[in-house]
């Protein structure tokens, strides 16, 4: 992924992010929100918020983070409950593909976008 | 204030378990947002957000924070409207999700609730004793019951046709701000005459106490029967709700609206063919299956007097669950191109058309934001109006969506005074402290502010929310 690519996609999930109105009505349905306790980092809703949060500089990558990114089980329920799906925000897709920019180390354009 | 937070987070963990304090800034920033259009700021963001299992350790906590003066901000599912779930100052936020227990007892007519319970699974649990919640937030999917009885949100029940969730309190657990556990009300069907503390704290927003069990009388599952009407315009709709109160007809349990440009959004949302105008949707409840027949078909009589296109009662519950639909679905597809920014104005029903069409010129005519939409959706025969200013953009600053917010909060309360509502659904502290005071006038919102502090002299729980912040 070369440097504009990259910004591409941060500006596309902090647009889409953006869509999320907070409701949390996709919480419930989370396995991994039900596994956790019903903690609210570990569900969909969470994990928007903590990119949204990562992206904008908010947020620092931290194992908290990321263990709440990474244990996304990419079911897809949160999509089918989303109250924002007249907008088309498929959640698990997002979550997905702030995990490769995580992955790549590529939330705040730094590392290997310089190389 | 200086809090030293690894001592905080030991001196926390002892009350409620390492594993349940969390003093990460993702689950911090997680739990501290809301539904507030805007970004949290830092004095938002927790020092912890610790998840107690019971009023024990509730009260541990709360003793703990007395003694070190930091807040404790109560978080249910965070979903109220007007910021009340937003941490004003930095404290701990109390989670009640771990508090989920629920026991019925039909043999002495109630059901006992922890707060942290979701509605949609007190609803199932009481369904197998066919016994009716009689709350119903279009949130219900993720409401807690603690929330929405501290709230005491009607939402879509229409008051006039079953009252209030207060009214089926019979009774609760509390935890005070100061640490005491103490218990309100009756284990009888019959509640108290006379002062009941009961009363303190249904609707008191988690400023007097946090509720640990909730006592709530069984309600038997009535028969429902289901009508939708369509109309040329929106004011026909308003005429008949008027009417309805003039005449004393008996209000249907739901009885909701969509304004023509609403309807249309709604409709081709859930898939159906988009209708000439506004729509009404109504439900009607009885104790008998006849009896809710024959009161359908008095009430589809009744509704001739609004002129409808079109009124039916529609006995396919596919048909039926696809219209109601659409009162949710307008809401969520209006926001795909844009941001809405909402308001509640609950009338003294006679002001009701002038009230609904002074909300349009309302929006029309916004200082912050020109050319804004006007929307509007709600429980009409509370009545409720929710009017909303669309505005056909999300890319604004934080500080337009707190400007746009107020504005409409500030102008659509004005209305609530000129024509004597309050509201009904999202509550009068955090954001309405101003409307308040406007209302009711100084003495009273420092009658409120004694209250508080009788109950919680440090100003622990949910600060802020007293104060008027936004």
């Amino acid at each position: 992924m070369d440097i504009k690519e990259s910004q591409a996609l941060r500006s596309t999930l902090l647009q889409e992010i953006g869509k999320c109105r907070a409701c949390r009505f996709c919480i419930d349905v989370c396995p991994s929100y039900q596994a956790a306790e019903w903690v609210e980092n570990m569900s969909p809703y969470g994990r928007l918020q903590i990119l949204k949060y990562l992206i904008n500089g908010t947020l620092d990558e931290d194992d908290p983070l990321i263990y709440s990114l990474y244990s996304c089980l990419q079911c897809g329920r949160c999509d089918r409950l989303c109250k924002a799906k007249g907008q088309n925000l498929e959640v698990s897709k997002l979550i997905r593909l702030g995990k490769y920019l995580l992955s790549q180390g590529l939330v705040k354009g730094k590392k290997s976008e310089k190389v | 204030m200086d809090v030293n937070i690894a001592k905080l987070t030991k001196d926390l963990g002892k009350i409620v378990g390492k594993d349940h304090v969390r003093i990460d800034k993702p689950t911090s920033v997680v739990y501290a947002k809301d539904v507030m259009p805007w970004d949290l700021e830092e004095k938002n963001i927790p020092y912890a957000v610790v998840r107690p299992s019971n009023s024990q350790e509730i009260s541990k906590l709360l003793k703990y924070a007395n003694e070190k003066v930091i807040p404790v901000h109560i978080h249910g599912s965070g979903t109220s409207l007007v910021g009340l779930a937003r941490p004003k100052t930095k404290g701990i936020i109390l989670d009640t999700a771990r508090m989920k227990k629920i026991r019925v007892y039909p043999e002495r007519g109630y059901f006992e609730a922890e707060p942290g319970l979701h509605l949609v699974q007190v609803k199932k649990e009481l369904a197998k004793y066919n016994a009716m919640l009689p709350l119903f937030p279009g949130s219900e999917l993720v409401a807690t019951i603690g929330g929405t009885v501290a709230v005491n949100t009607s939402a879509h029940g229409v008051d006039a046709a079953l009252g209030k969730p207060g009214d089926f309190v019979l009774g609760f657990e509390v935890v005070l701000p100061t640490g005491e556990v103490i218990q309100t009300g009756t284990e009888s069907t019959r509640r108290a005459a006379g002062i009941d503390p009961t009363k303190f704290f249904i609707g008191s927003e988690g400023l007097l106490g946090v509720l640990t069990l909730i006592r709530m009388r069984l309600i038997p599952l009535p028969y429902f029967q289901q009508i939708v009407a369509y109309y040329n315009k929106t004011e026909d709709i308003i005429d008949t709700v008027m009417e309805m109160y003039k005449q004393g007809i008996h209000p249907p349990l739901f009885y909701e609206f969509l304004d023509e440009r609403a309807a249309k959004i709604g409709f081709e949302a859930v898939g159906l063919e988009e209708p000439i105008g506004a729509v009404a949707m109504m439900r009607i409840h009885s104790w008998s299956k006849a009896g809710s027949e024959e009161k359908a078909q008095d009430f589809l009589k009744f509704l001739q007097v609004g002129n409808p296109i079109e009124a039916k009662i529609v006995k396919d519950m596919d048909e039926w669950n696809q219209i109601w639909s659409s009162r949710a679905e307008a809401g969520n597809y209006m926001y795909r191109l844009g941001m809405t920014f909402g308001s509640e104005i609950s009338p003294r029903v006679d002001k009701l058309k002038e009230a609904f069409h002074d909300a349009q010129l309302i929006v029309k005519n916004l200082k912050s934001y020109n050319n804004a939409e006007f929307i509007s959706f709600g429980h009409i025969g509370a009545p409720t109006i929710h009017a909303y200013a669309f505005i056909p953009t999300k890319d604004i600053s934080n500080d337009l969506k707190k400007a746009l917010t107020l504005e409409m909060r500030e102008k659509t309360e004005d209305l609530n005074i000129k024509y004597g509502g309050c509201g009904g659904e999202w509550g009068l502290t955090a954001q309405r402290v101003s409307f308040l005071k406007k209302k009711y006038g100084e003495s009273l919102y420092e009658l409120l502010v004694r209250m508080k502090k009788a109950f919680d002299p440090n100003d622990i729980l949910n600060r802020g929310n007293l104060q008027g912040w936004i």
